[in-house]
């Protein structure tokens, strides 16, 4: 079975294609550029992947270099880590180099040493890619998947997951930065528009689409999740491509690209249905790059958010914002990667500010108080109905909306680009308008337990019958589905956990407010790590004195 | 005697599988799917979904009734947010024209809850639901809550409006109670030395005299001494 990525005709099975990674398809123009690719002498452009791995290579000689620097300085003999830095250089250059230089660079050499150092040296590309690199980084995947999901049997490629995870990652990202690029027209060039009308597969929607399920099907992920849940083994369901870790991982990204794909095309049901395998809340094997864990929880939380399930979106950024603040100091390794971290943990704070907003709910402290300290201002105004505001932090914060239809080259006006944006930022705004009043009410319901309907309506300078209605829309969006149990995200049964709820008794209004008792459990745990902290330090003190001390800062404690 | 809907639903869960969902030429059969839900009263969101989907890749393809019908099935799954997933995967233009306009505009008028102001509208525009079997039926059990009234006796009176009635026993002032189960709080803070041990840590605390409850204020705490005994 051959899966042609880059040419899906639905008029053909895409699977007679035939059996070969000639992408000559006929058309001279794209068959001159693809010759032009393999003859080149110098090649510019650079795909990702080797990217990647020129500048782990570098890292890895880099490490070696300090490492024995270090040794030599302080006269140590050749540690084990430095055999280990050995080996992993060794590996990295007859495995990896060698398969990636068949590849890409069977008929040309390595790019330049200049191309290299820049790279290296943490060089950027600067004016943003041309409409030909773009091209050419569109058939470098092509070759790359074709060639993993093409070969007779299992491809001999060991990569680190962070690579795989970073393949996919940037493959979607140039997806979307060519969906963008394309309607922006203004400043393009006869020749370029030409070059766009004539050539619509080139980073089209379904040869993305066909590449991420290509993926999932080939590794048989789905099935494998399924049994890993359950505890079983699956290794028993992965087939002959999904035992390699190399298909097994790049089908797992595969679900979180399409994650990815989905919520960029406004199809939220869909995003999350196609991580119905995976167990959000487990840690798993599978998730161990922390890029990966970030993106997912992000698409994840914004699907909810726009469903209107604002639990479970809290939830959900609450849980993600607490890994990245723990594990922050890891993400020391590349600037770009760190940036990006950090712009998703302040997009994320900010889609959380808006969730506590329609739905307060308690959430761990400290993540509270970082919320408070950089959203405390904005949320205030947004409680107060402020709609500029929520669409501000919407704007900031939302995925980067595409749509998958190629324009009319012919008819392309100004904001064209903006459009699928201006769609989803409208759905959201009229849900805010539509519970624009609740949050008042909500802190008037707060202040009294019993009340005459009519009275706290006249509170709230609205007629009787108006005041009603925005009790019942009260109620209604106060109703969200919630994930209670069950594997798939999509999961959920409708609960009304807010702060304060109340029912209607003839032309009374009764009032429960849900009461929080002081939280002592923080203060107790903080003590106890201090009376620990003090014990060991105690310990280490002359053996007669340390029993007595001990009793006594007890005693004094509790 | 199975309906035709049951039986397209094992075909259609066929087609919206892998990358055959799509597949334009699987369009004319789920448009067939909306029809046979609207007429038989039933539904199926996710192949409804993959219509707008299909639509939304290939706008030569768009059909102004078909889209009509998902939208008003999806009024009728109230209080799940169909309808807002559906307004997310139409495009602007398609949303202005008619009847898109007015069935969106009587779905917000249904989420803001003014029923009366939509029963009017609805009958001055009867013709929109024309072959959505049972829409009428679904959006009164919407309106008429149900689905939250369902354990308690509700009243409608003359003019539709709703009374909630003995709430008391659901409707309470809730006091949460803090829990600890040290196992799992301070595992991640400082797994060595509390994990193995469990403690909890039970605070109960109530400040609403007026519904009677006893003010208690236990507090058990079995930690300390326990650590320095370990310890030594």
């Amino acid at each position: 079975m051959v899966i042609n990525v880059c040419s899906v005709h639905f008029q053909y099975d895409p699977y007679t294609y035939p059996n070969d990674y000639d992408l000559h398809t006929g058309d001279p123009k794209a068959d001159l550029a693809y010759e032009r690719q393999y003859e080149q002498q110098t090649y510019h452009v650079i795909p990702e992947v080797i990217k990647n791995f020129l500048q782990y290579f570098h890292k890895t000689i880099s490490d070696l270099i300090d490492q024995k620097v270090y040794e030599l300085q302080s006269n140590r003999v050749s540690s084990e880590s430095i055999e280990q830095k050995i080996y992993e250089i060794q590996d990295v250059y007859e495995n990896s180099w060698n398969k990636l230089t068949d590849r890409f660079f069977k008929n040309s050499p390595w790019p330049e040493a200049e191309a290299i150092a820049s790279l290296v040296g943490n060089g950027e590309c600067i004016g943003g890619p041309t409409l030909d690199q773009r091209f050419e980084s569109y058939y470098n995947y092509c070759n790359l998947f074709n060639y993993i999901l093409n070969a007779d049997g299992p491809a001999p490629l060991e990569l680190p997951n962070q690579w795989l995870w970073d393949i996919i990652d940037e493959f979607i990202y140039q997806f979307q930065s060519f969906s963008q690029y394309r309607c922006k027209t203004a400043k393009k060039s006869e020749e370029e528009i030409e070059f766009l009308r004539n050539n619509p597969k080139i980073w089209n929607v379904h040869s993305v689409l066909n590449v991420l399920h290509s993926l999932v099907d080939k590794s048989n992920i789905n099935r494998q999740l399924e049994v890993y849940t359950s505890g079983g083994d699956p290794e028993s369901v992965a087939g002959e491509y999904g035992r390699h870790s190399l298909y097994k991982m790049l089908g797992y990204f595969s679900l979180v690209g399409l994650l990815r794909l989905h919520s960029l095309l406004g199809d939220y049901y869909q995003a999350i249905k196609v991580l119905e395998n995976i167990e959000l809340n487990k840690k798993s094997m599978y998730s161990r790059v922390p890029e990966c864990q970030i993106t997912t929880y992000y698409y994840v939380g914004f699907a909810y958010l726009m469903m209107r399930r604002y639990q479970d979106a809290i939830r959900v950024f609450a849980n993600i914002l607490l890994y990245i603040q723990r594990t922050r100091n890891m993400f020391q390794r590349s600037t770009y990667k760190y940036e990006m971290i950090n712009k998703q943990n302040e997009q994320m704070h900010g889609l959380l500010a808006i969730a506590l907003t329609m739905y307060p709910m308690r959430i761990d402290e400290s993540i509270h108080t970082q919320l408070r300290e950089k959203y405390g201002d904005k949320m205030l105004r947004m409680q107060k109905g402020d709609l500029q505001v929520f669409e501000e932090q919407f704007s900031f914060a939302c995925p980067k909306f595409l749509s998958p239809v190629v324009p009319n080259y012919d008819n392309v006006h100004p904001n064209y680009h903006k459009e699928p944006f201006q769609q989803q930022l409208k759905v959201f705004a009229e849900e805010v308008q539509q519970q624009a009043q609740l949050s008042t009410i909500r802190s008037f319901l707060k202040l009294y337990t019993t009340m005459p309907v009519a009275k706290l309506a006249g509170f709230l300078d609205m007629t009787e019958q108006e005041f009603r209605i925005q009790l019942l829309v009260f109620k209604h969006k106060m109703k969200n589905l919630v994930w209670t149990s069950g594997i798939s995200a999509l999961d959920g049964e409708f609960q009304s956990a807010s702060e304060v709820d109340f029912y209607i008794d003839k032309d009374m209004i009764h009032i429960a407010d849900t009461k929080v008792a002081r939280r002592y459990g923080d203060f107790f745990i903080r003590q106890i790590h201090k009376f620990e902290e003090l014990n060991r330090t105690l310990k280490k003190m002359p053996a007669s004195t340390t029993t007595a001390a001990a009793v006594t800062t007890t005693a004094r404690a509790v | 005697m199975t309906s035709s809907f049951e039986q397209m639903r094992a075909n259609v869960g066929k087609l919206l599988r892998g990358i055959d969902r799509y597949n334009p030429e699987n369009l004319a059969t789920l448009e067939r799917y909306v029809e046979t839900q609207a007429r038989e009263n039933a539904y199926d969101l996710e192949a409804n979904l993959a219509v707008l989907k299909l639509y939304q890749f290939n706008p030569a393809y768009f059909q102004t009734q078909v889209t009509s019908q998902i939208l008003l099935k999806a009024l009728t799954n109230l209080p799940h947010t169909d309808f807002t997933l559906c307004k997310c995967m139409i495009d602007q233009t398609h949303q202005e024209e008619r009847p898109i306009r007015q069935i969106l505009y009587l779905g917000n008028l249904l989420e803001t809850c003014h029923f009366q102001s939509f029963w009017t509208s609805l009958e001055e525009n009867r013709e929109l639901i024309d072959g959505i079997t049972g829409f009428e039926d679904s959006v009164r059990k919407y309106t008429q809550v149900k689905v939250w009234m369902n354990k308690y006796g509700w009243t409608e009176n003359d003019e539709g409006q709703i009374f909630i009635f003995n709430q008391e026993e659901s409707v309470k002032p809730k006091n949460i109670v803090e829990k600890i189960d040290f196992e799992s709080e301070c595992c991640h803070r400082n797994p060595s030395h509390i994990s193995h041990r469990v403690f909890y840590l039970f605070l109960y605390l109530d400040v609403k005299a007026e519904y009677s409850h006893t003010s208690l204020i236990v507090f058990l705490f079995t930690g300390v001494s326990s650590i320095m005994a370990t310890s030594q």
